[in-house]
């Protein structure tokens, strides 16, 4: 029920040092260019190298990785299905048509597009994974700031995370101690046990919002946190390697347009 | 469940993304209005915005057994207004793109504008609708909670139909089947929202009821009503 965050492996992974900029350019960068491909080969390629760059360089665990990458793919897989089904096309393998204006079919035209919608999950979930095992949150608070985000914002994006782990902790006790007392061995039961549980680390959340305003008000906040947040040097070899891997992706994505499975 | 990176294509992520950063602009505007009358509520909305990552993280004891998530949206509608929350809302589902691979950064607009201003509003239009009528205070938590939850998820098959419409029928039959796959899990699911959120609010009602006195989320004679009786 409570996977670990993906950030306390952030915490630790071999490209923890490298610049950030560096690495949001990389995924940033893939992101985009699996949206800007017009087959299904490029998001592929994308997909491959972030991934192993994440197994290799990163030394990411590769259970921990595939568990994290096919868990939205099933539900991806869901939605393009039904893709499949609407799309329509030339080449028609199977169709139905119980209503006049509603009609399913498989047809080669569909699938096309079907793989090609699930490649460009596949490709756009790697480079998410990617940004995400790689660069800590309070890296990216970093460049929040200097992108200018307003103050109000990024005080209260700090709070939510911080406050994320606080709750997690409480709501990870409480539900254990309920399971252990059986709280949810029946439908109503867990329904009951479920609500108890959210409206007390609610509570408790919200003491610990006011304890957090005592304490602020006693350092003076006046509303702006600092940021603390050592720079990462740029390292030639790391924007070589992140300017070399779109530009073979461009490439990619520029070569392969023409490309059908079927 | 948000719609995943690479889902939509570019031309409606883009779309999407258009139409959300008014609302934000709006609710940051209203968000600095708050902050600067009453500097205190920053740590709230903060741990409210956990809460809420928190919830949509987790799988509710669901009938179905699918990994559909409540969402939450309906209590901050009503304890800090629609524009807010898409603000927090925003911050959250970026939060849940970078540590859980949840949604997603193109697809971000499409996914704040179903769950952070589609949803809210239409819980906040509700809340104001029976707030100040004899409706049982329960009753109308309720109904915002399952209402936005609900429309959450019309929006997102909304949202995918428009992409992908349907060879024959077009957008409106693409929309009637995704909206036939939510429906499985969706329904039941934001029946239990309502009663979980309602039983939540009710026993914030029980321990705690300065918070909402506070929040003036109901008017407090009935709010000390409700404690006393209970």
């Amino acid at each position: 029920m409570y996977e670990e965050l993906l950030e306390d492996i952030a915490q630790h992974n071999r490209l923890r040092e490298v610049n950030t900029g560096t690495k949001l350019t990389a995924g940033l960068g893939a992101v985009i260019l699996c949206l800007l491909s017009a087959s299904f080969v490029a998001p592929l390629f994308i997909a491959l190298v972030l991934t192993a760059t994440l197994l290799v360089l990163a030394r990411i665990d590769p259970a921990t990785y595939g568990k994290a990458f096919f868990g939205p793919l099933f539900f991806a897989g869901l939605g393009v299905g039904a893709i499949v089904l609407l799309a329509g096309g030339e080449g028609t393998f199977w169709s139905w048509q119980p209503l006049p204006w509603f009609s399913l079919s498989v047809t080669q035209a569909s699938i096309n597009q079907g793989i090609f919608i699930f490649s460009r999950v596949i490709g756009g979930t790697s480079a998410l994974l990617f940004i995400a095992f790689t660069t800590p949150m309070t890296d990216l608070f970093l460049v929040m700031r200097r992108a200018r985000m307003p103050e109000e914002v990024l005080d209260l994006a700090m709070i939510i995370y911080r406050s994320i782990f606080l709750i997690m902790d409480q709501m990870v006790q409480v539900y254990q101690a309920q399971l252990m007392r059986l709280g949810y061995s029946s439908f109503r039961e867990s329904i009951r046990s479920f609500a108890t549980l959210a409206g007390s680390v609610f509570i408790a959340s919200w003491e610990a919002g006011e304890d957090l305003t005592r304490a602020m008000e006693a350092r003076c906040y006046e509303g702006k946190f600092a940021v603390l947040g050592e720079e990462r040097s740029l390292s030639l070899p790391s924007i070589a390697a992140v300017v070399s891997f779109l530009a073979v992706s461009a490439a990619v994505v520029g070569a392969t347009s023409q490309i059908r499975l079927f | 469940m948000h719609i995943m990176e690479g889902f939509l294509p570019p031309e409606w992520a883009l779309f999407w993304w258009v139409l959300a950063l008014p609302c934000l602009a709006f609710g940051i505007f209203q968000l600095k209005k708050i902050l600067a009358a009453d500097r205190e509520a920053l740590p709230l909305l903060g741990v409210t915005g956990g809460f809420i990552f928190i919830l949509s993280s987790l799988k509710l004891p669901s009938v179905t057994g699918s990994c559909s998530h409540p969402t939450g949206t309906g209590l901050s509608s009503v304890c800090f207004g629609p524009w807010v929350t898409s603000v927090i809302c925003a911050i959250v589902l970026l939060f849940q793109s970078l540590f859980l691979a949840h949604g997603g950064l193109s697809v971000l607009g499409a996914n704040i504008i179903s769950m952070g201003v589609v949803g809210p509003l239409a819980g906040w239009a509700i809340y104001r609708a029976l707030r100040d009528t004899r409706v049982n205070m329960f009753f109308t938590v309720f109904l915002v909670c399952a209402i936005a939850d609900l429309c959450t998820y019309i929006v997102t098959s909304l949202e995918l139909a428009l992409a992908y419409p349907a060879e024959v029928g077009g957008v409106v039959s693409s929309f009637i089947l995704f909206l036939g796959i939510f429906a499985i899990t969706q329904v039941p699911l934001a029946i239990v929202e309502g009663v979980v959120l309602a039983l939540v609010f009710k026993y914030i009602v029980q321990l705690k009821p300065e918070i909402l006195v506070r929040l003036k989320v109901f008017p407090e004679v009935k709010i000390r009503a409700a404690a006393g009786d209970a």
